[in-house]
């Protein structure tokens, strides 16, 4: 009746407080992109396109961001394959035994502290090996990288109605092309939306690489079974240096860094269609 | 959409598996790498050294890795890199560990820094502290800054009546610890309190006037938020961050500030409290702090380098112990020098730097 009623009014409170705390939630994270940005982009500026292919003593980051590629690449070929039937499997049976188990392992797994896994690495590669390797800090990045994958390939699996797997039996099509033929590919957005955080992800950790991968940057990387770089780690170490001009070059490896980050992964997210039901 | 997409992702694909094998199979070239691994305190310096080693000699590659002194032993220890660093001198255990490798390890001082007192008291840009009124500050006894103790030692300064907010470290740190080992030397009560080493429980948290940051930076950076607060933290922090640092009273009552002449003096001081290289173990780091003389700052802060003696050719090959050999005597002669200096690095006096030259001269070449 009244024009300007108590539900009414709620209801635009509701909307006003949590587009306030949606705001609030967004502030930092442009923040950060602002700042890195602001700090960064004047060293990359000075120093030019030696700054993305130079080696350190030239003033550039060449080697560490050749590492950080080798890195995610590698971690991504030994981890995503095992992942992604990992999350098959938990999304294929989830009450047996083993379905119920591997569930609660990952659970397990998002949460593990990353500087124990490469500890792990450590002494089951690097100290075995007698060298840090590329090969052991993707082999770390993996364990990182396997847990997001298989919970995300579950969850965007799980989201598929039941009435298309019936269908497909019905037809006649056996189990595992089931699986694979049609619920995967329906559920394709999630699967890859999942793919391209693990990886953006582990291509911004630190302590697992921190005595796993070596660092490298006074040359490029020659092989998988020597040190690497990465541009994380690199940040890592300049930013405890008292050196102003270090701390420049931080924030311009931070600023490459964010630079692959969003290149990769906005035109890739933006690419994926969602399949309409 | 759909096919572009595809494309787009095969061409990427490619070009990612293309550079990563490119870069497998690329023909090692004649580069000999050597890798320096462990205590961040000299971090300035090392990165210095091999910029300006790298330009003087560009077929040998230095890598510098942190991690601190204790990952530095570890390291050196499994062979993981060719040069450890550690801030304390190894302990008879880790050396015994090395030992057992069949081969000999060899510890010597690489440069010299200090562990400086710095403030924030606005309009106050000399300040003098003894021995007792240091440790009643970070112990808590002295509360304001205008208390009798801190005027009687600088007099003729307005000191605020102020509560004072002592920084310190949040990490395990080698700076601490010989932070608190000189406080310790110097003070009974302190050591019977709170004693020595790289993290301590801080009276002054309980009482509610501490503030602890993580690393030297997050010090640093609390202590210029905060005004009159104090800290404790590494030269070459201070003199980058432009802070003042205290003159603090040495063993002989005078008061000294941190500079490069006070920092070498001390240095000389004691320089016969380091042991020769095969036996680094032996070295104490309660004797080389609190140097007698009129002019020799109390807390200078000695960082060490391990190499192997590479008995037999255990450790290194031919082209690295050469390399490893040219690389630490440039270090310990032209390295030294002024220009090949950092902020907030003393470089040794020669008779120290020759421990070093002696114990890199005895590194067999297979």
């Amino acid at each position: 009746m009244y024009p300007f009623n108590l539900r009414k009014l709620k209801d635009l409170l509701f909307l006003v407080i949590t587009g306030i705390l949606s705001l609030l939630m967004i502030i930092p994270l442009l923040h950060i992109i602002f700042t890195v940005f602001v700090e960064g982009i004047g060293v990359i500026i000075r120093v030019g396109p030696i700054f993305v292919t130079g080696t350190l003593s030239d003033g550039g980051i060449g080697p560490a961001i050749a590492g950080t590629f080798i890195l995610t690449f590698l971690a991504s070929i030994i981890g995503i394959p095992i992942a992604f039937a990992v999350g098959v499997y938990a999304y294929e049976y989830p009450d047996s035994i083993i379905g119920r188990a591997t569930t609660a392992l990952l659970e397990i797994m998002l949460e593990f502290p990353t500087i124990l896994v490469g500890l792990f690495v450590t002494q089951i590669i690097v100290i075995p090996m007698g060298t840090y390797s590329a090969i052991a800090g993707a082999f770390s990045l993996a364990i990182i990288l396997m847990p997001y994958v298989a919970v995300y390939t579950k969850e965007a699996m799980s989201q598929i109605p039941f009435t298309f797997r019936e269908a497909a039996f019905g037809l006649g099509i056996s189990k595992i092309k089931t699986v694979f033929l049609i619920i995967a590919p329906i559920a394709k957005r999630g699967i890859l939306t999942g793919l391209l955080i693990s990886i953006a992800k582990v291509a911004g950790e630190t302590a697992p690489l921190l005595f796993t991968a070596g660092g490298l940057y006074q040359s490029y990387p020659q092989g998988i079974t020597n040190p690497v770089g990465a541009i994380p780690l690199l940040i890592y170490t300049l930013v405890q240096s008292p050196s102003p001009s270090d701390h420049a070059m931080a924030w311009g490896a931070s600023l490459v860094l964010l630079l692959i980050f969003l290149g990769v992964f906005i035109p890739l997210r933006l690419s994926i269609k969602e399949v309409k039901l | 959409m759909e096919v572009k997409t595809k494309k787009i992702a095969a061409i990427v694909t490619i070009a990612i598996v293309a550079a990563i094998i490119a870069i497998a199979i690329w023909p090692h070239s004649e580069e000999v790498t050597i890798r320096t691994t462990g205590a961040t305190f000299p971090q300035y310096q090392v990165q210095k050294w091999i910029n300006e080693y790298q330009k003087i000699k560009s077929s040998v590659k230095i890598e510098y890795e942190g991690g601190g002194s204790g990952h530095g032993q570890e390291a050196f220890l499994q062979g993981l890199t060719q040069i450890g660093r550690t801030d304390p001198p190894v302990t008879e255990e880790v050396w015994n560990k090395f030992e057992k490798t069949g081969d000999r390890p060899l510890q010597f001082p690489e440069v010299v820094g200090a562990v400086v007192v710095s403030y924030n008291v606005p309009g106050i840009t000399h300040l003098n502290l003894s021995q007792n009124t240091l440790v009643g500050i970070f112990i808590g006894d002295i509360e304001y800054w205008n208390d009798p103790r801190i005027a009687q030692d600088n007099p003729g300064i307005n000191l605020p009546h102020q509560q004072i907010i002592v920084v310190h470290r949040s990490d395990a740190s080698g700076t601490t610890d010989i932070f608190t080992t000189y406080l310790s030397l110097i003070n009974s009560t302190w050591a019977d309190e709170v004693g020595a080493g790289k993290t301590v429980e801080w009276p002054v948290d309980k009482m509610g006037r501490g503030l602890a940051g993580n690393g030297n930076p997050g010090v640093v950076a609390i202590l210029k938020q905060t005004e009159y607060s104090i800290c404790y933290t590494e030269l070459s922090f201070a003199i980058n961050e432009n802070l003042p640092t205290a003159a603090l009273e040495n063993k002989d009552g005078y008061f000294v500030k941190p500079t490069d002449n006070t920092i070498k003096e001390a240095v000389s001081k004691v320089s016969s409290n380091i042991p020769v290289p095969e036996e680094g173990y032996k070295e104490d780091l309660k004797q080389l702090l609190n140097a007698p003389g009129n002019d020799s700052y109390p807390i200078v802060a000695f960082t060490h380098m391990l190499v192997w003696k590479n008995i037999n050719g255990k450790h290194y090959s031919h082209d690295e112990a050469i390399a490893i050999k040219e690389f630490l005597k440039w270090v310990l002669t032209d390295g030294q020098k002024p220009e090949n200096l950092a902020p907030g690095y003393v470089g040794l006096p020669e008779d120290v730097a020759n421990i070093g030259l002696e114990a890199v001269n005895s590194i067999e070449v297979p």
